[in-house]
């Protein structure tokens, strides 16, 4: 009797009928997202909000070409603000031809020529206030 | 991806289409190595630049003439190059827009310019050389082929369609394959026929 009590408390999985020893299945509506890729994707008022930060913070031409290295290296062309920032960020570190540089990436990275024509219109009013020409003005 | 996640009002969002542009462009904010080092440090170099602006009449004025410095880059001393770097460098602290037109040239020459890493891989006119290169090498092959052609010898006489259908008709005679080829009840192959 003593030893048949023993077992029972030794092995209770043996002795439960078959259907309760399975293993519950895993909760796969909780895990209907990848664990993996968990970050949120940052989009593109956060990417413009970021870089602008960045480029606020600039004090040497080095951090200067390496945050426009990272910001043209994404699948979008950066927003106005952004480059407004980096182009005051050249005039902080007295870095013209970066400045003229970075107008050069915008006519890389936009799609055609009218879009860099709107970026150039738009970016007008801070051209004019730091003298920057573009390239196209350098050698017309 | 991250056109869809362009929402809102904001103008001028335009996405690259191809990675192969955002890739080149990876590298085409630095300037060269030699563009933004500080003034060179081993001291032949630094005296010798020193003994040279000391020579002329101020620091600030322009030794090296910025106004062709295009033509000249290539052959310039390494101590030349430096200078001009800070003769820029005290130019671009200035205000940009009393900048004239060969300082803002030269600025943007010495930073970005065609030399040293940035020389282009292909010389103007070279691939329309290439390209006659390859009509005229097509051109002698295929006359080489033409008198190759010309001087073989003629097809052999068993290839003409008379001696085919001579020999489907013996082979005919001799009752050759006739139970599911040649000569077999219905056949309607072409037999030895081959040529057109």
């Amino acid at each position: 009797m003593l030893r048949a009590r023993f077992q029972a408390s030794a092995r209770p999985l043996l002795r439960a009928p078959r259907a309760q020893r399975i293993l519950k299945p895993f909760p796969t509506a909780v895990l209907q997202t990848r664990l993996s890729s968990a970050h949120a994707e940052e989009t593109f008022e956060q990417f413009t909000d970021r870089y602008v930060a960045f480029f606020g913070g600039v004090q040497d031409i080095f951090e200067l070409q390496r945050g426009l290295n990272n910001a043209f290296a994404y699948d979008l062309v950066p927003a106005p603000k952004v480059i407004e920032a980096a182009l005051r960020a050249a005039r902080r570190v007295n870095d013209f031809s970066t400045a003229v540089r970075i107008f050069e990436g915008i006519r890389q990275k936009v799609e055609n020529n009218g879009q860099y024509e709107e970026y150039l219109k738009e970016l007008k009013p801070v051209r004019d206030e730091l003298g920057i020409s573009t390239k196209e003005e350098l050698w017309a | 991806m991250q056109a869809l996640r362009r929402v809102g009002a904001t103008t001028l969002r335009t996405s690259s289409t191809t990675l192969s542009t955002s890739q080149t462009l990876i590298a085409s904010f630095s300037t060269s190595s030699s563009a933004r080092s500080p003034a060179p440090s081993s001291s032949s170099s630094a005296s010798h630049a020193a003994a040279v602006s000391n020579s002329s009449s101020g620091a600030g004025q322009s030794i090296i003439p910025l106004s062709n410095i295009q033509a000249q880059w290539d052959s310039m001393t390494e101590q030349e190059q430096s200078l001009v770097h800070r003769q820029l460098e005290t130019l671009q602290a200035k205000d940009w827009r009393s900048l004239s037109l060969d300082e803002k040239r030269a600025a943007y020459y010495v930073s970005f310019g065609p030399h040293g890493a940035r020389v282009p891989v292909t010389k103007a006119g070279e691939p329309s050389k290439v390209a006659l290169a390859v009509v005229a090498l097509l051109a002698v092959s295929s006359a080489l082929w033409a008198v190759a052609r010309s001087s073989a010898n003629p097809p052999p006489k068993t290839l003409t369609k008379e001696w085919e259908q001579a020999a489907t008709e013996k082979a005919r005679e001799a009752k050759i394959n006739p139970i599911t080829g040649l000569s077999s009840e219905g056949y309607k192959g072409k037999g030895f026929v081959q040529s057109k």
